[in-house]
């Protein structure tokens, strides 16, 4: 089908009974691989097994690197302490938010970049006249994500010492059946759980060792589909679904400032230089012509790709991400709604939803509330130790 | 610290002295600093002028620093001659051209006159910060609306012909208007001195216009020699500046801009001191002074992109040759001290060079413009297409080579004068880069190309003299409107930065 085969492949081609794939940066990724429903409960409830390896991943190194990130990112990356990873955005000489993704500093002198979209030309354009080596190890890590309440016990269980310890954000160096594998405490879900990195060689090794310590444990591979109802719950936004790279957009409004995408709590406009800096100080004073907010809907159908509007009739933004929320029990979507809406003008809402009944479509209006982000809040996600499930 | 000034200017070109004049007699303390133990850039060195053949200073400038007149006003325009591959001579002076036949002295005539209203028409934009893109001002507006005014006065006929060419070749323009030989090789050779580009590229034609706007009032596109020559010129700048109050510290090379909560706060010397000051505009070329003086953490990777991808490949090399006695033309006549002699006897020998460039190798045979200075008894050799970039780099044989291929070319020309030529000196553009601050070794800082020009000069996004950094103005030729000795570029970032401060 054209998609290269990742290294978990082989374990993935025979456990998903519904041959649903997708691609994935030219990976053949599984959408969902025998229910949904199945998968997203074990996210929430066991655990879970997603492939990240298809995630672009990028190394930089040298006596520079920390400023070259730091120049990179609108975070000030001086206080990030090696051993810790970061969620970071990064922006163009206009304010626009290029991608987002998650900084590992590996050592003083040492980072790691993933992210969703290629970046080696842009890195390369912020780290030119710096004492720095930047190069793309997409191919060379592989990665899987584990998730799910009884993750730190699958660990546990495989003779991890001290995971219990690891803290959120924090990056610990440990053996699973003889492989050296790099655990870092992050994820997309909202959930405890954990991302193990290893070399591509040893993937399938790592994988059968985790597949056989999480028997007890509920222990599920999934798919997409599944992860996508998660990360809406657990507050995340997705390129390409609820923003686009500034260097993608045709059309040059397209492109989304931090301002707009409510994640001004990541711009350290008092550190020094960094790429769009200026343009961001400018913006900073500024009203956001737009604003994703993320919103509660009356009622219980998901509003896929509706409109929103002022009280019925005015037009005032759309809906990205849409999800009826089977943890929160609510009704919840991210919108991007226009100035004053969403900003000074916030009551009376409305979403239009299309639901479509045996052939027939049906228009219905339901009030939508903000409120405040991620939907899915659990103390478990953060709690050190993490509880035994 | 030592010091606190309004203003300092890096390098003492002429357009960073047109600047500091500019700024200090609006009352600015202002110090230049210049890296040479001489001031004038490329006209000031006694003893190996970069740029022998002063261009025009633009007359509004004269008047704006109340300079002598009699610098530019009574000096006698320059004389071309130009010498055809059997040795015969063309001379030209402005619209005038004496030894081609009947037909293209009355077709050079015309197009001549014709050339001139056009390049005039655009010439408005001169003396005009580009318009910013996106956002330009009501001013900015206003000239580029007037530039299109004067395009439109030229008539109905005239305003199409200078859109049907102005992104043309020279070569195509030339061969229709006056066919090719030595008069069109001495305008193509106009149209492409300086520059990365043969009479075949496009744009040429732009270049040539841009050579033909300047204005005296001998009439258009001429060259002159100031009485007193280029010393005078620089003299009389010099003193404008230190007579408004103006400081001039030469063999004071700037290691440093330096920059304080993202405004220009000053420089640091290479000998360590520092001198603080609010305004720092820089003579330097675009690429020196940012990526090198200022440094690139303090810009955004985009617009570094930008700036490392000018196009600045110098390809004019120097050389002067000490001759005591200057061997006549070979045709009969002798160079004196008020012509240019150029040697390039058709468009095909100036592409032919430029193909040999363009990969970066020294042509067998350059093309070439000379003065002969008859009281240091020096002739003054511009070789046109002798790439920065050379393939094995600038070594003494590179030099040795070209000098010979200069001698063999002018041999032709001036029978003997191989014999006759007592020293020689050769500077590359390698050579021209370090000496004077210059990227690439590129006379104009920076091609003259449509994708480099107005809004565009030096590079999108750094067009109006203003830098990222808060205070930092770039007042050399990579700035519009570029290059040769106008002084525009100095004059037009001294006013920007002037109205930034409000008054």
């Amino acid at each position: 089908m054209g998609l290269e085969p990742g290294p978990f492949h082989d374990r993935l081609v025979a456990l998903n009974r519904q041959q649903a794939w997708m691609n994935w940066m030219g990976y053949a990724s599984p959408s969902v691989l025998d229910n949904v429903e199945f998968e997203y409960f074990a996210i929430r409830n066991q655990s879970t097994l997603f492939d990240i390896s298809p995630m672009c991943k990028y190394s930089i190194t040298g006596p520079d690197a920390e400023a070259v990130v730091n120049r990179l990112v609108t975070r000030d990356i001086r206080k990030l302490k090696p051993g810790r990873v970061a969620y970071c955005i990064w922006c163009d000489e206009d304010g626009n938010v290029v991608d987002d993704g998650t900084i590992f500093r590996l050592s003083e002198t040492e980072f790691r970049l993933c992210c969703q979209e290629p970046q080696l030309s842009w890195l390369e354009d912020i780290g030119w006249g710096f004492d720095v080596s930047i190069s793309d190890v997409t191919r060379d890590v592989a990665g899987v994500a584990l998730q799910g309440p009884t993750s730190c016990a699958i660990l546990k269980d495989l003779d991890l010492k001290d995971i219990e310890t690891l803290k959120t954000f924090g990056i610990a160096e440990f053996k699973i059946a003889g492989s050296d594998v790099t655990i870092s405490r992050t994820g997309f879900t909202g959930d405890l759980g954990y991302e193990l990195w290893m070399k591509p060689a040893d993937a399938l090794k790592v994988f059968d060792a985790l597949m056989q310590a999480g028997k007890l444990r509920g222990l599920r591979v999934i798919g997409y589909e599944a992860l996508d109802m998660a990360r809406i719950e657990a507050g995340f936004l997705l390129p390409k679904v609820d923003f686009l790279s500034a260097q993608t957009v045709l059309r040059t409004d397209r492109a989304n400032t931090p301002y707009e995408l409510g994640l001004e709590w990541l711009v350290a406009l008092d550190k020094p230089h960094f790429n769009g800096r200026r343009a961001l100080v400018e913006l900073s004073k500024q009203t956001p012509r737009r604003k994703l907010v993320a919103i509660e809907i009356e009622r219980d159908k998901p509003a896929h790709n509706a409109l929103v509007y002022h009280r019925k009739t005015r037009e005032v933004g759309m809906v990205t991400s849409a999800l009826w929320s089977p943890t929160c029990k609510r009704n919840v979507a991210y919108a991007w709604l226009d100035a004053p809406y969403g900003q000074s003008v916030t009551d009376d809402l409305w979403v239009e939803i299309y639901l479509q009944k045996e052939i027939r479509w049906q228009r219905r209006m339901a009030r939508c509330h903000l409120v405040d982000k991620p939907f899915f809040v659990n103390s478990r996600r953060s709690a050190t130790p993490p509880a035994d499930f | 610290m030592s010091g606190r000034y309004d203003a300092i200017i890096i390098g003492a070109g002429h357009n960073g002295l047109v600047a500091a004049a500019m700024l200090a007699r609006k009352g600015r303390k202002v110090l230049v600093l210049e890296a040479r133990d001489h001031t004038g850039g490329m006209l000031g060195d006694e003893g190996f002028r970069i740029a022998p053949l002063p261009y025009a200073l633009r007359p509004e400038i004269i008047k704006a620093l109340a300079l002598d007149p009699r610098l530019i006003g009574t000096a006698k325009p320059v004389e071309t001659v130009s010498i055809g591959s059997d040795g015969s001579a063309v001379s030209i002076l402005g619209g005038q051209v004496k030894g081609v036949d009947t037909a293209t002295t009355q077709a050079y005539s015309t197009f001549h006159a014709r050339i001139g209203r056009q390049a005039k028409a655009l010439g408005v934009m001169m003396l005009e910060p580009p318009p910013g893109l996106g956002k330009a001002s009501f001013g900015e507006m206003a000239a580029l609306a007037r530039m299109a005014l004067k395009m439109r006065l030229l008539g109905k006929t005239e305003m199409r012909d200078l859109l049907r060419i102005i992104l043309s070749n020279a070569w195509d323009l030339l061969n229709d208007e006056i066919g090719d030989g030595p008069l069109a090789g001495a305008l193509a050779m106009d149209a492409t001195l300086g520059g990365a580009m043969g009479p075949r590229s496009p744009g040429t034609v732009l270049t040539l216009l841009y050579r033909m706007a300047s204005q005296t009032s001998h009439g258009h596109g001429l060259r002159f020699m100031p009485e007193g020559g280029p010393a005078a010129l620089v003299k009389a700048l010099t003193d404008c500046v230190t007579a408004a109050g103006g400081e001039i510290r030469t063999g004071a090379q700037v290691d440093r801009i330096l920059v304080d909560a993202d405004r220009a706060s000053g420089v640091r010397l290479q000998s360590g001191e520092e001198i603080s000051a609010p305004l720092v505009l820089s003579n330097a070329s675009p690429k020196t002074t940012l990526m090198t003086l200022l440094g690139v953490e303090h810009l955004d990777g985009e617009f570094v992109r930008r700036c490392r991808n000018m196009a600045a490949k110098g390809m004019v090399s120097r050389l002067d040759f000490d001759i005591a006695d200057m061997p006549s033309l070979r045709g009969g006549g002798t160079i004196t001290s008020g012509q240019r002699l150029v040697i390039a006897p058709d468009m095909q020998m100036i592409e032919t060079a430029f193909n040999a460039a363009k990969y970066c190798d020294l042509p067998e045979r350059p093309v070439l413009e000379a003065t002969y200075d008859a009281t240091t008894r020096r002739l003054c050799v511009s070789a046109q297409f002798t790439p920065y970039d050379l393939n094995g780099g600038w070594t003494d044989d590179a030099r040795a080579k070209l000098s010979a291929s200069v001698l063999t070319v002018l041999e032709d020309a001036l029978p003997g004068i191989g014999s006759a030529v007592s020293d020689s000196r050769v500077m590359s553009p390698a050579d021209i880069e370090t000496g004077y601050g210059a990227a690439g070794g590129h006379w104009h800082h920076g091609e003259l190309r449509v994708d480099q020009l107005l809004m565009l000069r030096p590079f999108d996004g750094a067009a109006q003299y203003r830098m990222p950094v808060a205070g930092l103005y770039l007042c050399g030729a990579g700035a519009h409107p570029g290059g040769d000795i106008s002084g525009a570029a100095g004059f037009n970032a001294a006013r920007a930065a002037i109205r930034d401060q409000g008054n």
